[in-house]
């Protein structure tokens, strides 16, 4: 069974604006040393973090079926 | 020779990790060879992991640091009360002495030297910063449970200052078992006393 090399690239799409976000969001946050920042950090970055990578992972079970 | 230090190292990784993400999301096909695959695999998975969990322990780092507990307003009496010019401000001789780390004096001594007690002092911390941002601040603002002497111990237990003052080999098992408190004893009972600050002289130390 051969994963379909298009669907992948599609499928990244989504999952990659997610995660650059996160890591965008990761990164603002990292620059100060304040409480809100790790709320930041934790529930925002780390949200959009998890759905980016399940997307990820998501994109390459269903490029394989 | 100048190191980078740490978050230096995380800032260069987490702008790689964006600019590999990027790069594959622009160009998605290059996922179509087998080099490609692998470079989405590092983008999406492998560094955005290693960016989080290095992130969280930065920050977990961070969050020990004194001017972050001082950030918000509620302590910021409780921060001058470190500079208070009297020694029998126990928090003001600590850490004027440097008997704790000045950078981390607040968790120095509010941890809980137990099992967990890095743990539980950081769902505190979460704890604070909802009643911060969401709750009610409470006036004055009190500790959940009165303070351990453990704390104390974990430092002056075996400290020869301590063991030679005779008071303290007398109540030794007392105070291990928390049974004589050393703050509310009437021994070292003037701790962050921010009441009566008004009072008080302060030190300025020297740049």
């Amino acid at each position: 069974m051969n994963i379909e090399p298009a669907a992948i690239g599609r499928g990244l799409r989504l999952p990659g604006i997610l995660l650059i976000l996160g890591l965008t969001i990761e990164l603002i946050s990292l620059l100060w040393a304040k409480p809100l920042a790790f709320i930041l950090f934790a529930f925002v970055g780390g949200a959009l973090f998890l759905a980016g990578i399940f997307l990820y992972l998501y994109s390459l079970v269903a490029a394989r079926s | 020779m100048h190191l980078p230090a740490p978050a230096e190292l995380l800032y260069a990784l987490l702008l790689i990790s964006i600019v590999l993400v990027v790069i594959v999301v622009l160009r998605p096909g290059i996922t179509n060879s087998r080099e490609g695959k692998m470079l989405a695999f590092l983008a999406f998975l492998i560094l955005p992991v290693l960016c989080m969990f290095w992130g969280a322990s930065e920050h977990i780092d961070r969050s020990k640091q004194t001017q972050f507990c001082l950030s918000c307003h509620v302590m910021e009496a409780y921060g001058k009360s470190l500079y208070v010019d009297d020694p029998s401000y126990v928090p003001a001789a600590h850490f004027q002495n440097h008997r704790i780390p000045v950078d981390e004096a607040c968790y120095t001594c509010h941890t809980d030297y137990a099992m967990y007690g890095g743990i539980r002092a950081k769902m505190q911390g979460l704890q604070h910063i909802y009643v911060q941002y969401l709750g009610t601040i409470p006036n004055p603002i009190k500790l959940y449970t009165p303070y351990n002497n453990r704390e104390c111990l974990h430092c002056h237990l075996g400290a020869r200052s301590f063991e030679s003052n005779p008071i303290h080999v007398a109540l030794l098992d007392s105070i291990k078992s928390n049974q004589t408190s050393c703050i509310t004893s009437g021994c070292h009972d003037t701790v962050h006393n921010v009441a009566n600050q008004k009072n008080v002289k302060f030190w300025s130390p020297a740049q």
